[in-house]
Parts: structure tokens; C-alpha cells; sequence
């Protein structure tokens, strides 16, 4: 059975979450820095009326932060009643993936990212990594842990 | 001297908001009196709620000396005495008159709320006098005491009981002796929640004796005091048509009025409950070891009731500031009528759910983005009359105004059975604006998002209907900004239907707005006891505190630009929020205070943005999220500071 899945980068590497998860894409604007949380979390935006967290993926998955550009996109999601900003380098492609032919991943690919990964999905040629949302927004770092 | 102004100003609050209230009630029968007229048949109760709606604001606008809306009320009046004494038919002629002669009264009002002159009335006053056959002629033949040139001098009530009639005194009897003393311009029953009472105008001289002999009888005079012209004047009506007046002040008297800054006022004192519980619960924590635990536990469980009652004390509060949607509905029917003869488009307007209550706020902010949505809806929304007949669909379209409440929210709805959004021709348009559009078929959502864009509009400025005040851009602003959301759901030849989502209530507040390096803040003033301005140079380091001097003692300081991590550059001075009393006392120091605002409270809920010190968040305009700072949170983290487990950051006081 074919989903939609939206395509995006971070640190050069394409990810896939599925449109269904993703209420909407925005350009990034102005991120309110919030002091004393987790450092994966740039800060809060409005998002149609609702203070989302921003969370920086590429802080998230392990990657050195860059600054925002034209190009970087805010995608809010949905999971488990939270609604949350994920900050990608960019976003622009929306492509139906066969959920068949997701393949959980390689052990090589588990890197930093790994533990965030559903699985590995090859559309024509290319690497897809299909994100696992509720992992990604599951809140288990060591450096928050010792805040809390 | 100051007192007597301040009693004539609330008076003449209490006079616009009773008039905008018999308004109101006027534009409702003033349809009902056009589809009367309409259908050839208008029901007598029409009649006589405009009466006596116009009654009323003759009356009271007599009493503020606002001439011209006593003349206007006065003609009006006449015109309806008229119609219902000779039940001629309505013409439309009248009814347009009368529609005139309504708007020149909110006009005039107006211009007295606003301290301008009165507006020119007597082009009005002539056109109403004109569909007025013998203005001033068409006295009641009633009864002999129902006399127009006798100014009323007593109000004599009379409440009949058992034991009264037991002694003989009945309602009869009351009238005889008036009689015998002067003449009764007018009787009346009225319908009180402890049974029927008696009201009786009379001209006439009573004695001191007599007064106090009759009030042993159950009947209670007292002295009227006449206003020029509002006189006895008016005593010529049915007592069907007093008895309803008495209805609707029966009504009136289950219903207080409250500004809202009164009850802001009462939000402030809970604030201080707050604070002043919160300081309780900081001293128990402190004596917990020194005292039995069963003792303690039971302190403990008071304090923690009492928290619980502060928050249903606050909720009460809030439920108060609740209104119905009828406040934004009831002006629509008006609205609508006008559009829809100027467009020359037949409409039908349903409202639904109009018992739906709402935070009075969000009303008072909803309701130019709804006049926006209603207008819409009738000039571009609907077909035209032969469009219509021509698609099929009946000539008359249905615009449905609609309100529920979903859980904590309430839905606002605009569904019209209209042409719909042809989303081809919004792309197209937008694009000749040059408003951004998503290639492909917009879908409803992506229509909205373009129609809603800054720059876009439907229709030429010179649209009437349209070019006046907001915009969709400004509509879905306003929704947002008030936490909700919007949205559409169109189908061409279908219709269109706009949802807007509102919380039930809304956390309003004051907050002074506060800034530290780069960084704004609000803080809630309920929180602040004091503000003070801290010169750096006096601040000492006492092991892990900073303390400033204050009124010969100290003060704790917390920087906020240390608890948050924020890069600060010194300053000459710092401004400081004072939390707490005496020895609790505790100062958040920033750069600078820069000033107070109303501020809406919106929820951080997410867990990766809770942290200790922030209390939430709002938008000062710009769409940018400020924080709201929780000073109690960041003044423990200062109390604290000095301890061993108190080294980390605020994060850890969560």
C-alpha cells in the first residue's frame, strides 16, 4: 500500500515522516528562545494560533547547528496529541512510498540518528531514512536528565 | 461636587448600555414588522414592543436632557400609537421611515456617548411625521384618569394579600380613596416574583398622615419626580402592553451589569490570594521538620484546599465574564437586511445556538470579523436572484449563523448555500496581485491561506460592501490571536462555509512588559508588589546572593539575564520587580521595565518548553512569541540559589 510521505534534508541526508503526521509546512521566522530547555529546542513559535516547540533536528540527531536560510522550513507535527515544530535544512517534496518495501534499518545506518529511524525506504535509486516521530519527540537525553 | 459628576456618569453609562439594549430589541422588530408588512399581516405584539422600546428611550432620554433622541423616539412613537389604535396597515414607506428614523437615534446616542453634537434630526423627524396621519392626535378613549396633561406626582403601589382583603382593603378600595384625593393617571399590574402588585400614578396632594395610614393598609406612596417632558404623557396604552413592560423589568431585575473592569479588578485580588497562598505554602515547607508530622500534614492539607478553592474562585470569576453569542448575532439580521436590498439579493438568515456562552472579550474582538464574514457572505457570496433560479436553486438563499460549544471551545459558523470559492479564480487573482499561490488545485485550506494573504481582496475597493473595514488577512489575525483558528470548507455551486474555533475562555491579564539584552518579557502585575530601580553599584554579593538596598534594609536580588543565560550589557541602572513581603521579599532584576498591557495568557503545554521561571505565552501584535515570566518560580530559584542543591540553574526548581 503506497503512502504519501514528505521528503526532507538535514545534514545532507533525506528524510521521510508521513504527511499525515505533518499538519503543515512554514518558512521559519522569528523563534523565541526559551531558557532552560532542552538544547535541541531552538525555542517556541505561534503556529496557527498555538505555542509549538521548535526543535532543531540537526541538534537533535547529533549534527552541528547551522544557521537558518531561505531554504530551512518548520514542519508541524502531530503525534500523540503534541503538536511540534521540527526545523529542517529543507523541505520540498511530497512522494508516495510504498510502506511494503520499508526496510528496518541496517546496523551501519544506526548512527546518531538510528534510534529515530521506522526504517530505510529506496525510492528510485535513492536512500530514504522514514523517521519515527514519536521517538524523535520522546524526551530521554542524558543532558536534560541531569536538569531534571 | 466630583461625586455629583461621577453619579451623572454612571448614570449615562447605565443610560447607553439601556439603550443599545431597547436598540437591539428595535432592530429585531423592525425586521419582524417588514416581513409583516411583506406578508400583508403585521402581529399586534410587533406593535407594541416597538412602542414601548421607543417608550423607553423617550423616557430616559428625556431624563439625560438628549433632546434630539427624545424628539426621535417621541415621533416614532406617535406613528406606532397611530398603527395600532387605527390598525391601519404598515406601508413600506413607514417601515423605511422608522428604519431612518433608528438609525438617526444611534447616530445621535452615539454622538452623545462621543461628546460630539447631536446630529441634524429634523429632515428625519419630517419624513416619519409624514407617514404619521394627525401626529399627537391619536389619543386612547380610555379611562377618565388616563389623562394627558397631569403630571404624576405619587407612584402608589399596592400589593393585595390575605390578610388585606381580610380587613377589606382590596385593590378597589385603593383606587376609590385615590380618587377622592386627586385623579389616577395610570393603573397598572405588574407581575413581581412574590405575586402581583399594583402600581398606580396619581396627581394629587397626600398628607404625611395619609401616606403613613395608607402604607399600613399595604399601600406605599411615593414621590415622583417629574421630568418636563417625559410627563404623564405617555399613560395611553393597554395595560396588555404595561404588563409586558413589566415582564421584561422582571427580567431585568435577575441580571446585573458588571463592567469589566470591575471584575479585572476582582481578577487582581485573587492574584494576591495567589501570591499570598503561595507564601504560605513557602513559610509550611520551611517549619516542616520542626513540627509533628500529623500537625504538619493537616496545615498542609488546608493550604492545599485552599489552593484548590482560589482556583474554582477564579474559574467563577472567569465564568462571569461569559455573554451569549446573541451579543454578536442580534446585530446581523440588520446587517444582512440592508445588504441584501442593496444587492438586490434575496436572503434568509438562520441563527443558531445563540444561547452559546463566550468570554465577553472574545465577543467584543469578534464581532467586526464577523460583520466581515456576514457581509461577504451576502454580496459575494450568494448568486444573484436569476443566477440562482437559473442554477435551480431556490431564489431565496439561506445564510446560517451558527454557535455550539465543543469541550472547551466554542465554534462560530457562516455557512451560506451561495456560488462557493471558485478556487481557479482566487489562483488566478492572487497571482495578478502577486499574492504567492501553491501550483495545482487549491484545496480549501490553500484557498483560505491565499484569500487570507495581506494584499489580497475579492472585489474592486470600490465594492461597498467589501472595501469597509477588515479584511479576511485581518479576520483570520484576529481569530488567531485570540488562540483560535479558521477554516473553510467551499464547493463551487455548493456553497461556503467558514469555522471559527475559539477558546471558551480566555486568560486576560495585565502584564508589565519587560526587557533583558536582546529579550522581551511579560510579567504578570498580579505578581508585582512593587517596582523599584536598583543603581549595580550598590549591589553586594553576600556568598551566593546579590543583595540591594531598600528603605534601609535589603533586598535578595535574582538577575534575570543570570537565571535565563541571557547576555545582558551592564547598565546604569537596573529595574527591579518586588515579589513577596518582609523578609520573603525577593527583587527580579532586568534592564528595564517599559511598560503595562492587557496581555492574553496562552499555554506552553509541550513538555520540551515547560521550564522554571515561564509561565506561559503571548504576542504583543507582531506574531512573535514573548514569554511570560512566573516571578514567584524565579524568586524561589533566588531563595534557593544559597543552598547546595540550589547551584544549578532554575531548571532544576521544576
Amino acid at each position: 500500500m503506497k503512502e504519501p510521505f514528505i521528503l526532507f534534508m538535514v545534514a545532507g541526508t533525506t528524510y521521510a515522516l508521513r504527511s499525515t503526521e505533518v499538519a503543515h509546512v512554514e518558512m521559519v521566522e522569528q523563534v523565541t528562545a526559551v531558557p532552560n530547555a532542552a538544547d535541541f529546542v531552538d525555542g517556541v513559535v505561534f503556529s496557527r494560533g498555538q505555542v509549538v516547540p521548535a526543535l532543531n533536528l540537526r541538534a537533535r540527531f547529533g549534527f552541528e547547528r547551522a544557521p537558518y536560510g531561505l531554504a530551512t522550513r518548520l514542519l508541524v507535527a502531530n503525534a500523540g496529541g503534541r503538536s511540534v515544530g521540527l526545523i529542517v535544512d529543507e523541505a520540498r517534496e511530497f512522494v508516495p512510498i510504498d510502506t511494503a518495501s520499508i526496510q528496518p534499518p541496517a546496523s551501519a545506518l544506526t548512527g546518531l540518528s538510528g534510534r529515530y529511524l521506522e526504517g530505510v525506504a529506496n525510492i528510485g535509486g535513492r536512500l530514504v531514512l522514514v523517521l519515527n516521530l514519536t521517538e524523535v519527540l520522546t524526551f530521554t537525553d542524558p543532558a536534560l536528565e541531569a536538569h531534571t | 461636587m466630583a461625586d455629583d459628576a461621577n453619579i451623572l456618569g454612571n448614570f449615562m453609562d447605565d443610560y447607553f448600555v439601556e439603550c443599545e439594549e431597547h436598540l437591539a430589541a428595535i432592530r429585531a422588530q423592525l425586521l419582524e414588522l417588514e416581513r409583516g408588512v411583506g406578508a400583508g399581516t403585521v402581529r399586534p405584539a410587533v406593535l407594541q414592543d416597538l412602542f414601548r422600546s421607543f417608550h423607553s428611550i423617550k423616557g430616559i432620554s428625556g431624563m439625560v436632557e438628549l433632546r434630539e433622541a427624545e424628539m426621535l423616539a417621541h415621533q416614532m412613537e406617535s406613528y406606532l400609537r397611530a398603527l395600532r389604535q387605527r390598525e391601519v396597515t404598515v406601508s413600506q414607506r413607514g417601515v423605511d421611515a422608522l428604519v431612518a428614523g433608528v438609525a438617526a437615534l444611534e447616530r445621535t446616542i452615539a454622538a452623545r456617548r462621543d461628546g460630539q453634537p447631536a446630529p441634524p434630526v429634523d429632515q428625519v423627524l419630517h419624513d416619519i411625521a409624514a407617514t404619521t396621519p394627525e401626529a399627537g392626535a391619536a389619543q386612547g378613549p380610555d379611562v377618565e384618569a388616563r389623562s394627558m396633561d397631569v403630571a404624576p406626582s405619587w407612584r402608589v403601589t399596592f400589593a393585595p394579600s390575605a390578610e388585606l382583603i381580610a380587613r377589606g382593603v382590596t385593590v378597589d378600595v385603593v383606587r376609590a380613596r385615590l380618587r377622592e384625593r386627586g385623579r389616577i393617571v395610570d393603573a397598572a399590574p405588574k407581575v413581581m416574583p412574590h405575586g402581583i402588585v399594583f402600581e398606580f400614578l396619581f396627581a394629587g396632594d397626600l398628607e404625611p398622615d395619609v401616606v403613613e395610614a395608607w402604607r399600613a393598609d399595604g399601600a406605599l406612596a411615593e414621590r415622583v419626580a417629574v421630568s418636563p417632558s417625559s410627563a404623564a404623557a405617555e399613560s395611553a396604552e393597554s395595560d396588555a402592553a404595561e404588563s409586558a413592560d413589566a415582564a421584561s423589568r422582571l427580567g431585568a431585575t435577575h441580571v446585573v451589569r458588571v463592567d469589566l473592569a470591575r471584575l479585572d479588578e476582582l481578577m487582581r485580588m485573587i492574584g494576591d490570594l495567589v501570591i499570598s497562598r503561595a507564601r504560605l505554602a513557602a513559610a509550611l515547607a520551611r517549619v516542616e521538620r520542626r513540627v509533628p508530622p500529623v500537625e504538619w500534614r493537616e496545615v498542609q492539607e488546608n493550604s492545599q484546599t485552599i489552593e484548590r478553592q482560589l482556583r474554582d474562585l477564579r474559574e467563577g470569576v472567569m465564568r462571569v465574564r461569559m455573554v451569549p453569542v446573541r451579543e454578536i448575532f442580534r446585530r446581523m439580521p440588520f446587517v444582512v437586511r440592508d445588504l441584501a436590498r442593496e444587492t438586490g439579493k434575496k436572503v434568509r438568515l438562520e441563527l443558531r445556538g445563540q444561547e452559546t456562552e463566550i468570554d465577553k472579550y472574545l465577543i467584543e474582538r469578534m464581532m467586526d470579523p464577523m460583520l466581515h464574514l456576514v457581509r461577504n457572505a451576502v454580496s459575494h457570496g450568494f448568486e444573484s436572484t436569476a443566477e440562482r433560479l437559473a442554477a435551480g436553486k431556490p431564489e431565496e438563499g439561506t445564510l446560517v449563523l451558527s454557535s455550539s460549544s465543543v469541550g472547551e471551545a466554542v465554534l462560530l459558523e457562516i455557512a451560506d448555500d451561495g456560488r462557493g470559492i471558485d478556487p481557479d479564480a482566487v489562483a488566478a487573482r492572487a497571482r495578478a496581485m502577486g499574492v504567492p499561490v501553491p501550483e495545482g488545485t487549491l484545496t480549501s485550506r490553500a484557498v483560505l491561506d491565499v484569500i487570507c494573504a495581506p494584499g489580497f481582496s475579492t472585489r474592486d475597493e470600490t465594492d461597498r460592501a467589501s472595501g469597509r473595514g477588515v479584511g479576511m488577512a485581518v479576520v483570520k489575525a484576529t481569530v488567531e490571536e485570540l488562540n483560535g483558528t479558521i477554516s473553510l470548507d467551499t464547493t463551487p455551486g455548493e456553497g461556503t462555509r467558514f469555522v471559527i474555533e475559539l477558546p471558551l475562555t480566555l486568560s486576560i491579564t495585565d502584564a508589565l512588559i519587560a526587557h533583558v539584552g536582546e529579550r522581551t518579557f511579560a510579567v504578570p502585575q498580579a505578581q508585582v508588589r512593587e517596582v523599584i530601580e536598583v543603581d549595580p553599584t550598590t549591589v553586594r554579593r553576600v556568598e551566593q546572593h546579590e543583595i540591594a538596598p531598600l528603605r534601609g534594609g535589603s533586598l535578595p536580588i535574582v538577575r534575570l539575564a543570570r537565571a535565563f543565560g541571557i547576555e545582558a550589557r551592564p547598565r546604569r541602572a537596573l529595574h527591579v520587580f518586588v515579589v513577596g513581603n518582609g523578609a520573603d521579599a525577593v527583587g527580579i532584576a532586568v534592564d528595564r521595565i517599559a511598560g503595562q498591557r492587557e496581555i492574553v495568557v496562552r499555554r506552553m503545554a509541550d513538555d520540551l518548553i515547560k521550564v522554571a521561571g515561564v509561565a506561559g505565552a503571548t504576542d504583543l501584535g507582531d506574531g512573535r512569541v514573548v514569554l511570560i515570566l512566573d516571578l514567584l518560580a524565579l524568586a524561589r530559584y533566588g531563595q534557593s540559589a544559597g543552598t547546595a542543591e540550589g547551584s544549578t540553574k532554575a531548571g532544576s526548581a521544576r
